[in-house]
């Protein structure tokens, strides 16, 4: 599945990253922690969180994340998007809590392939 | 569902409040931030998180939430165990991650705390 | 809770008397009249048996079922005083309801005479089975009523029945800067304390969002500080105020998501941008004044009697 078709059956918004929207997500990571994501993020991973500050490009950039999915409506600051665009990371905001986003795209299948 | 069956579904071990797991589970909220778990959880709903610091029991005793499950396989400290077990809440651990831990709850009907409720 | 219900009940029927819940107007009947006429009697009072009394004396009990067998029997009719019960299970008044209904079981009857415990001819009532469920249901919802008013009552002596012109409880916490390990611990406190007073668990929680926040802003940017809540009749105030360093941009810090928290709060879960708006949210007041170099002063207001009468 790509995070087109994810944009489309989850209603997200796209903040950044709108050229890299063909990209293959094979897998969910759900923290808000940064390090545990160093630690734990896999290529490809959807990482959803609440976390909107900057650091979090650059750990998505690092891991080679497919996306970042902001919840509960949380909007990236300004910094978090520019730096996005400028590192390619596709930012996403979803009006859904963490549980239920996550819950939500297992019911997609996203998770069950990697 | 009752925290037995959420214990059962997430693979979990009890790590306090073995006595408490006929409870019933309304709903569920996956965060790491304490901050988050102030602003949109549910009284009675079960946290699914990755911290295990004594501040996570404070905050669930400051909204009342039913029980906390530990994801990623992490093992909380003594102290937390003590604090939770001075004021009822049940612990469990999973070593599943959050957004798998979420996906199988959501999967088995639970459904996560809105924005509005508070 | 079931268990605890049953346990009340239990402890109930250790407490109560007969004469709490016996029926005092008592139906009776002559021993000398006949069992033709006992159908119709029963029938007529609706009950299914009745004590009999030669004058004032007790002398048995006739049932129903006395009656059933009489039938049965296909004897000729005679006066009721050959068919009834003559020895008989009796309590007093002042008989603990266990005793009753060990008797109950004990006898398989379904009614007991209460008689004087000096004279045991002398009927003071009758009870059945349905009298002490009856009584106790009754007793119980007393209880749970008198529970209520008590717990209405604890609110209202902070809240409503304060007869002064100014009055105020005031609860304060010092809470130490940098003191990650001890930090909520006040909040936990505060919040244990206002459900002691019996304030309604809605304001609390919202109390205790607002006071846990605060606190956290003490301990995580400041050297310390202080935490009052400030109970009075109308209006519950939560103050945090320190002594520094101050909020550059207050604007901004109410921005939902903007921190200056460094990274190793964040890892603790907290430093998320969220304190003030979570306290701003929770509260029905906000404000907030702060000088760099000198300190903070927030005060959150929450009014009481909106939350007043969701004391469940």
């Amino acid at each position: 599945m790509t995070l087109a078709d994810l944009v489309d059956a989850l209603e997200l918004q796209v903040r950044a990253g709108r050229a890299r929207l063909e990209r293959e997500v094979t897998g969910g990571y759900a923290s808000d922690l940064l390090s545990d994501v160093i630690a734990n993020g896999r290529p490809g991973d959807l990482w959803i969180t609440l976390q909107k500050h900057v650091n979090t490009v650059a750990v998505a950039s690092m891991k080679d994340l497919a996306a970042i999915v902001l919840v509960n409506g949380r909007e990236p600051e300004e910094d978090t998007v520019r730096k996005a665009e400028a590192e390619n990371i596709p930012v996403l905001v979803s009006r859904l809590p963490a549980f239920e986003l996550a819950g939500r795209l297992c019911g997609l299948g996203v998770g069950r392939m990697g | 569902m009752t925290l037995e069956e959420v214990c059962d579904i997430l693979e979990a071990e009890v790590v306090a409040g073995g006595n408490l797991c006929d409870i019933e589970i309304r709903t569920a909220c996956g965060a790491d931030l304490m901050s988050d778990v102030l602003a949109f959880s549910k009284s009675g709903a079960v946290l699914l998180t990755g911290l295990t610091n004594v501040h996570v029991i404070r905050t669930c005793e400051m909204v009342e939430l039913a029980a906390i499950c530990f994801v990623r396989g992490k093992r909380p400290p003594e102290e937390t165990v003590r604090l939770a077990a001075a004021d009822g809440l049940p612990l469990l651990m999973t070593g599943l991650p959050m957004f798998e831990a979420c996906g199988r709850l959501y999967g088995r009907g639970l459904r996560g705390c809105s924005e509005n409720g508070r | 809770m079931p268990s605890t219900r049953i346990t009340k009940t239990q402890e109930m029927v250790y407490e109560m008397k007969v004469g709490e819940v016996m029926t005092r107007q008592v139906i009776t009947v002559r021993p000398d009249v006949p069992m033709s006429r006992l159908r119709g009697i029963l029938r007529q009072n609706r009950i299914s048996g009745l004590p009999v009394l030669d004058g004032q004396r007790l002398v048995g009990l006739i049932s129903l079922e006395d009656f059933i067998k009489w039938l049965a029997d296909r004897a000729e009719d005679g006066p009721i005083r050959q068919r009834m019960t003559q020895h008989l299970e009796k309590v007093s008044e002042d008989d603990p309801l266990v005793l009753a209904v060990g008797k109950f079981d004990k006898s398989g009857l379904g009614r007991l005479p209460v008689v004087d415990r000096n004279d045991p001819t002398k009927l003071l009532g009758i009870l059945t089975k349905g009298d002490v469920i009856e009584g106790l249901l009754k007793k119980l919802e007393i209880d749970y009523q008198q529970e209520q008013i008590r717990r209405h009552r604890t609110a209202h002596v902070f809240f409503e029945d304060v007869q002064a012109d100014r009055t105020a409880l005031v609860l304060q916490y010092d809470v130490k800067g940098q003191d990650f390990g001890q930090a909520g611990a006040s909040s936990s406190r505060l919040k244990q304390t206002l459900h002691r007073l019996g304030v309604g668990p809605n304001l609390v929680r919202r109390v205790a969002i607002a006071s846990f926040e605060a606190e956290m802003n003490l301990v995580v940017f400041t050297s310390g500080g202080t935490l009052r809540a400030k109970i009075q009749p109308e209006t519950l105030l939560l103050e945090a105020a320190d002594s520094g360093p101050g909020i550059a941009d207050i604007a901004c810090a109410l921005e939902p998501g903007y921190s200056t928290a460094p990274d190793w709060v964040r890892e603790l879960g907290f430093g998320a941008g969220m304190g003030l708006p979570n306290i701003r949210k929770s509260c029905d007041r906000f404000e907030i004044d702060s000088a760099l170099g000198k300190g903070t002063r927030l005060t959150a207001s929450f009014f009481v009697n909106e939350n007043f009468h969701d004391i469940s």
